[in-house]
């Protein structure tokens, strides 16, 4: 039980990744609402008007969520990675600062008028509320990935005489390389994220036959912000972050694909068993020199292997960072598929006839959050054994005071807690789904109520 | 430059204790002030779509901690860390139950949520009194700048402490009737009806009573750590502080006894915020006091991470406050106004 580093570990990586669950939905999403309600003011139909409602309600359960359980992470940087906070605190405070002043004030201040605001403001008053959520979303992302990409690749640092970090420049660590491209990558992931849960809702209402204008509108919706989200975050957005890999951490790159001896004409398995102890990937199925493409524009170029890095900055866990990059990669490929067939259907206008494909996108809905979630593992195991790359092992950045029980009491309690949530939160998001799309009528006399 | 970034993190505590101060000091009293379920719908909505803009401010707080005094943070938090994830899982489900516990209009799921909101509310008011008496008392820092810290020791506030003493704990209490006073007055200012009726006879009395505490609270603390009140004394800040005191607690009472509803709760305001500014400025530099050694004690002059970092933050700290001061007030506005009891709720 007194094993705090693993425990911290643990407890960290549970509440982040529950916590991103339902992040990556609204980010998605408020784009797709702002879009709704943007058509409502042009057109002035009601069709449009119904849907942001709709979306609105589901948005502001995913929000509420997505605030609880956020809370906690800001707090564990000080709880349980104390070290960690002396060493980089004023470097990564001003993100994690600015997120709170700039991102979570702009939200919060204009949740409510998203979400109760329709009546009571003016249309545009309301697009504005909207649009200023999702403006707020995407700066916390931007925020927090800026944090994360520092981790993965610190700049703008200079080191105090205490041995811990300063922040030397602010541009060149807000505008780390590593940062922005990890944020058009990330969010597009999230639009994928919001487009397939759209998606699913249409289908799922054509399949019961209910509230079929509004599943046409969600199918088309959901289908076309689909294939493009699926598009970039594979090109330009996922290509780029692999190259920024490959030339920054290239042990990661080594560890990802399981490749254990360097040399040119690096393959890229499709699938594989890799087998750490014997150091060699067991029955791969590979394109043979894919992984030299996609690091370095050409088929022969040398990628380095981990036989080229000593063994203690090898990346802790090669089997789960391979398993989780061949995942999420598989996974992007199947979503474009997916979506090329369904906008291919809606374009010869059989999409809405088509059941196999409706039933397939009804049940795509939970693999964007598989794949998110294996993308990040993938990011933040390829990280180990560092918490800062290069400067700052994870190792040193526990809390040390803190006793291994408490921590796994603590982890205990979290997941207590949030299984609880999560029951909640299906429950309520279901009851939102079965309810379906409303005209205002229906919905009329909860004008000041925040059900 | 550090004072300046001492004032910056204490006005986040300030916003904090005084905006969330009244959710939670309404909440508690839910119970009381609202009999029938639509007594209580009411309190939810003086409490308003906008009270997560009133908990961004701990965020704040942490943040600002984290990039100005990353020593105090790491030391504290790590120190603080079973009662800190209490205070965490109690926000969570206040926050829950504030959001879902409308949803259903089944009795047993409202009545259900509605004992989680009173309670968490009240835990969150006793946690929030505890962590100000532990600062003001101290902690067992050792030489390293560390501490870790039981629920409690020997209940008593001299050397080797834990969380509750005699002091801390009548601290928290302190805090659970200042935030219930101001929680009432609030809701005073803004409900209509029998809400409004129940809010006005239990303010007048918890003031009171505030008042009293106040007076004993103050020996303790002189008991417990004489030299905050010089502190104080050779403070500006102290000085407005214990004026804003003052001044806030006679603007609460008069404006409660002559029915000027917003002179009380801007009143109940300066108190809550002239109470945490005497405080804060009778214990600088110290930010964590040792109760084991003196000198061990952790200052903000030797913690904070001065350079660069502070000096470009000085610059958009600032105007991110202003900016979502802009947000706050345009949006508030299209909330404003009394809750009546006659708005029919479904």
């Amino acid at each position: 039980m007194g094993d705090t580093l693993f425990w911290s570990r643990l407890q960290f990586a549970f509440t982040i990744t529950y916590h991103y669950l339902f992040p990556q939905l609204t980010m998605g999403l408020a784009w797709i609402i702002v879009y709704f309600k943007w058509r409502q003011l042009r057109t002035g139909q009601a069709r449009f008007a119904n849907a942001t409602r709709f979306w609105a309600r589901i948005f502001g359960i995913n929000f509420a969520v997505g605030v609880v359980t956020g809370i906690p992470m800001e707090f564990q940087f000080g709880t349980n990675w104390a070290e960690f906070s002396k060493f980089s605190g004023n470097v990564i405070g001003q993100t994690l600062a600015m997120e709170g002043m700039f991102a979570f004030f702009l939200e919060s201040a204009m949740i409510g008028a998203m979400i109760w605001g329709e009546k009571r403001l003016a249309p545009r008053t309301h697009f504005l509320a909207i649009f200023g959520v999702a403006l707020g979303s995407w700066l916390s992302g931007y925020f927090i990935l800026t944090t994360n990409a520092f981790m993965q690749h610190p700049v703008g640092y200079s080191l105090a005489q205490d041995g811990s970090l300063r922040l030397a420049s602010l541009t060149a660590f807000l505008l780390n390389p590593w940062g922005l491209i990890v944020f058009l990558h990330n969010q597009c992931a999230a639009l994928v994220t919001g487009s397939f849960v759209v998606t699913a809702v249409g289908a799922l209402y054509i399949l019961r036959k209910v509230h079929s204008d509004q599943a046409s509108l969600f199918l088309k919706t959901g289908t076309l912000v689909g294939l493009f989200s699926c598009l970039m975050v594979a090109f330009p957005t996922g290509d780029r972050q692999a190259k920024l890999v490959a030339q920054y951490q290239p042990v990661t790159l080594a560890g990802m694909e399981g490749r254990f001896q360097s040399g040119p004409e690096a393959n890229l398995d499709f699938i594989g068993e890799p087998d750490v102890m014997e150091k060699r990937i067991d029955n791969p199925i590979y394109f043979p020199g894919a992984l030299s493409f996609l690091a370095f524009g050409h088929l022969n170029a040398s990628v380095k292997g981990l036989d080229d890095f000593p063994e203690d900055e090898w990346p802790t866990n090669i089997d789960l960072l391979y398993y989780s990059f061949h995942i999420m990669a598989g996974l992007g490929t199947l979503f474009i598929l997916l979506m090329g067939i369904a906008n291919f259907q809606r374009w010869r206008g059989l999409l809405e006839q088509s059941r196999w494909l409706l039933w397939a996108l009804m049940l795509a809905f939970p693999f964007p959050y598989i794949a998110t979630t294996a993308g990040w593992m993938t990011a933040e195991l390829g990280r180990q054994p560092w918490l800062v790359f290069h400067l700052f092992r994870t190792a040193q950045g526990f809390s040390d005071v803190v006793n291994g029980g408490d921590v796994l009491f603590t982890l205990i309690g979290f997941t207590g807690l949030y299984f609880v949530l999560g029951v909640l939160f299906l429950f309520l998001i279901g009851r939102e789904i079965a309810h379906g799309p409303q005209e205002i009528a229906a919905t009329g006399n909860s004008e000041v109520s925040y059900d | 430059m550090i004072e300046i970034w001492y004032v910056i993190l204490s006005f986040t505590l300030v916003m904090f204790v005084v905006l969330e101060g009244f959710n939670i000091g309404a909440g508690m009293l839910r119970h009381v002030v609202g009999t029938t379920q639509a007594e209580r719908r009411m309190v939810i909505e003086a409490i308003g779509p906008l009270w997560p803009w009133h908990e961004v401010w701990l965020v704040g707080f942490g943040g600002t901690l984290l990039l100005a005094f990353p020593n105090i943070l790491a030391a504290s938090f790590a120190g603080f860390y079973l009662a800190l994830f209490l205070l965490l899982w109690s926000l969570l489900l206040r926050g829950v139950s504030l959001e879902v516990g409308g949803h259903l209009a089944d009795p047993l799921w409202r009545a259900a949520w509605h004992f989680i909101f009173v309670a968490s509310n009240l835990l969150l008011a006793l946690l929030i009194g505890a962590a100000l008496g532990n600062v003001l008392r101290g902690v067992p820092l050792n030489a390293g700048g560390e501490f870790a810290l039981t629920l409690f020791t020997n209940f008593s506030p001299y050397g080797n402490v834990g969380i509750l003493d005699w002091f801390t704990a009548s601290v928290a209490v302190f805090m659970v009737v200042v935030l219930a006073a101001h929680g009432a007055t609030g809701l005073v200012l803004k409900t209509e009806g029998p809400v409004h009726d129940r809010s006005l006879i239990i303010a007048k009395n918890l003031w009171n009573l505030t008042l009293a505490l106040l007076v004993i609270i103050t020996i303790e603390s002189w008991w417990v750590r004489p030299e905050l009140f010089s502190g104080m004394l050779h403070q500006p800040f102290g000085w407005l502080g214990v004026i804003l005191v003052f001044s806030g607690i006679i603007c609460a009472l008069t404006g409660l006894l002559g029915a000027r509803e917003h002179r009380a709760a801007i009143g109940s305001s300066l108190f809550i915020a002239g109470l945490l500014i005497a405080g804060a400025a009778g214990v600088f530099p110290v930010m964590l006091r040792s109760t084991l050694a003196p000198e061990d004690s952790l200052s903000a002059y030797q913690n904070a991470a001065e350079g660069h970092g502070l000096a470009v933050a000085l610059v958009w700290w600032p105007i991110s406050a202003v900016f979502s001061v802009v947000y706050f007030s345009f949006f508030s506005r299209q909330f404003a106004g009394k809750v009546r009891p006659a708005n029919p709720q479904p």
